[in-house]
């Protein structure tokens, strides 16, 4: 009998044609994989100006130098870091992709956006009276910089744009695999971006939510997040454009809490329904699952609520589970991107990404947490995990196919 | 479309407020003075009900709209079983998002609002509201019309994704607000709304109505002020 895991796919699965990223670690899947293999954090410490006062700010910042390159490159966007970012992931998720875009004719790729504030920067600007860009203005609004994107890769099917706080990348993902499934699209550009900006550290810095020292996801000492910056780009396509698909994008699901606005369930139970949504629609049973790639912030209770979800789907053999955030911050609408696309960089290399900057782990946690990455015998069927405010929660469950 | 159904629509804007079971109803002169020039502020709990539901005074404009439409609907969620409510999704379809708070947020940072800053946080607190626990999603779309929403609300139905969808369009910005920081005119809203439908699949309810394909701010607008 044949094994179940690799025959058993659901109809609706997207496949992934390639991928693309820009964060802390660098511009490109290269760098983010020998930051993976090497556990190695990207946050770096700066000075900020938060309000009317500037503090030391540990976070995962895309270095300057890269900024500058990106400006040097298209000065017609310059003051827009948000349409900069994005377009340098989607152009090597265009890249990796191959011929397999030749043959798709621009009426039929479409394009989500994944974001939270777009170009909030240009907002900050304006509220202080200073020169923006109309262009940067314009991308302000998610849906204007999903269009501008979308316009130059020469998207010309749907454009949707998800901002749905930190589950609106895997929110995305869903949405391109439901255009391909509604037949609207041969190829879907699905891309998230998120700036490191005055408004949203004051935001962060105002709940408290901040780790001054950095994040340290599941750790005994944990006291809050680190936020990041960057874009992520996947090209989903439909399967049968493949002639060898290897990694599909086989189920999802979203839930929400209906407890509280800014904090999680304590019981995990919100985030439960969405994994098993995810597993049921995947053909997925939970024993087949190699690799949880977790939310994993660093608060307190995030965390602890992952922990509660995790059992109450897998029991007590909860899979190798890891958080990313250590690595390049929490990049807020292209976290669900830029965590799938190191998921997808998980079952190309067999590799377990550990949990960069984990120090002493939570006794509670299971033993499968990893603090360093461990190399596997083989990697089948991945599980990635968001949740965000106003209680949302969201899964994608991804699967390595036979050729 | 025959597989889908209405149970129930619900409408507000600058003409007033209603549901498809009321028809539509005026605002009060001074109010509908105000709501005329795209001042929102007065939009206010009391408008619909007596009852005191003490979140909505924390909530921001986009919140207030949402939440309050969802309540015109008229619909009994507390009278449906868990299983069901577990079961029904959530879908906010809006061109103008959360941009009346973020601005608000950028010039005063206060953390009470921080977390009104997302598109997103209306679908969380009639969630909270009705304990709703989704699918749920949150689209911004450069059109006001809602269309987005009701083809994702179609598609969860009939891939059994959920067993019935509340789709809401919502369109809010005070002018005072936008005029605070010279806001260019391409990222106001035309006018502001928010439309309510529920949605689900043909069973036997005393106010299932034929889906007929159309926008949503469409739909409920023609159900509503007829």
């Amino acid at each position: 009998m044949e094994d179940p895991v690799e025959t058993a796919v659901n109809e609706s699965a997207a496949a992934i044609a390639g991928c693309g990223a820009l964060s802390a670690t660098g511009p490109g899947l290269e760098p983010l994989q020998r930051a993976v293999a090497s556990n190695a954090s990207a946050l770096w410490r700066r000075e900020c100006i938060i309000g009317k006062t500037s503090q030391s700010i540990v976070a995962g910042f895309v270095p300057d130098e890269i900024v500058g390159q990106l400006r040097a490159a298209d000065p017609a966007r310059a003051d827009s870091r948000a349409f900069l970012f994005a377009a340098a992931a989607l152009k090597e998720a265009a890249k990796n992709a191959g011929n397999i875009l030749d043959s798709v004719p621009a009426a039929r790729r479409g394009f989500v956006l994944s974001t939270t504030k777009a170009n909030i920067e240009a907002l900050d600007k304006l509220v202080r009276r200073q020169s923006v860009s109309p262009v940067a203005q314009r991308q302000i609004q998610p849906a204007f910089l999903a269009a501008d994107l979308a316009g130059r890769f020469d998207c010309r099917g749907p454009v949707q744009c998800v901002s749905a706080a930190c589950i609106s990348g895997l929110s995305a993902l869903q949405q391109g695999a439901a255009l391909l499934r509604r037949g609207q699209a041969d190829a879907v550009f699905v891309a998230g971006v998120d700036l490191i900006s005055q408004f949203v550290l004051s935001g962060f810095n105002s709940l408290k939510s901040l780790d001054p020292e950095g994040c340290r996801p599941f750790d005994k000492a944990r006291i809050g997040l680190s936020l990041g910056e960057g874009a992520a780009a996947i090209v989903l396509v439909k399967r049968e454009l493949l002639s060898s698909p290897s990694i599909l994008l086989s189920g999802w699901g979203t839930s929400n809490d209906a407890n509280h606005l800014t904090g999680p369930s304590r019981d995990g139970s919100g985030l439960a329904l969405a994994i098993q949504r995810a597993l049921a629609k995947a053909q997925i049973a939970p024993d087949k699952i190699d690799y949880v790639n977790a939310h994993g912030t660093g608060t307190p209770y995030n965390d602890g609520m992952e922990l509660f979800a995790l059992r109450s789907v897998f029991g007590s053999r909860v899979p190798p589970f890891s958080s990313s955030k250590g690595l390049f911050g929490h990049t807020l609408g292209a976290a669900g991107i830029l965590e799938t696309a190191l998921c997808v960089l998980a079952l190309q290399n067999n590799l377990l990404p550990g949990t960069p900057r984990l120090r002493e782990r939570d006794p509670v946690a299971p033993e499968s947490l990893l603090g360093e990455p461990r190399a596997a015998a083989k990697l089948n069927c991945v599980l990635k995990i968001n949740c965000g405010f106003g209680g949302t929660n969201a899964s994608l469950a991804l699967k390595r196919v036979l050729p | 479309m025959n597989d889908v159904v209405i149970h129930a629509a619900s409408w507000l804007g600058p003409e007033g407020f209603g549901n498809d079971q009321t028809g539509l109803r005026a605002w009060p002169p001074p109010l509908r003075e105000n709501l005329s020039r795209g001042e929102l502020g007065g939009l206010h709990w009391s408008l619909l009900s007596d009852s005191d539901p003490s979140r909505f005074l924390r909530m921001d404009l986009m919140c207030r709209l949402g939440f309050m439409t969802a309540e015109l609907l008229g619909v009994n969620f507390d009278a449906m079983p868990g299983a069901r409510r577990d079961r029904l999704g959530v879908c906010v379809e809006s061109f103008t998002g959360s941009l009346d708070t973020d601005i608000r947020f950028a010039q005063t940072p206060r953390p009470s609002i921080f977390a009104y800053t997302l598109p997103s946080t209306v679908v969380g607190e009639i969630c909270i509201r009705f304990r709703l626990k989704g699918p749920v999603l949150s689209l911004i779309s450069p059109d006001t019309n809602g269309a987005g929403a009701i083809a994702e609300a179609v598609e969860w139905l009939r891939n059994n994704d959920a067993e019935m969808t509340l789709c809401l369009g919502i369109e809010a910005m005070n002018m005072s607000t936008a005029d605070s920081i010279s806001l260019p005119k391409n990222l106001l809203p035309r006018s502001w709304h928010s439309a309510a439908l529920l949605l689900g699949r043909a069973e036997n309810s005393p106010r299932e109505k034929p889906f007929a394909a159309g926008a949503l701010v469409d739909v409920c607008r023609k159900l509503c002020c007829r």
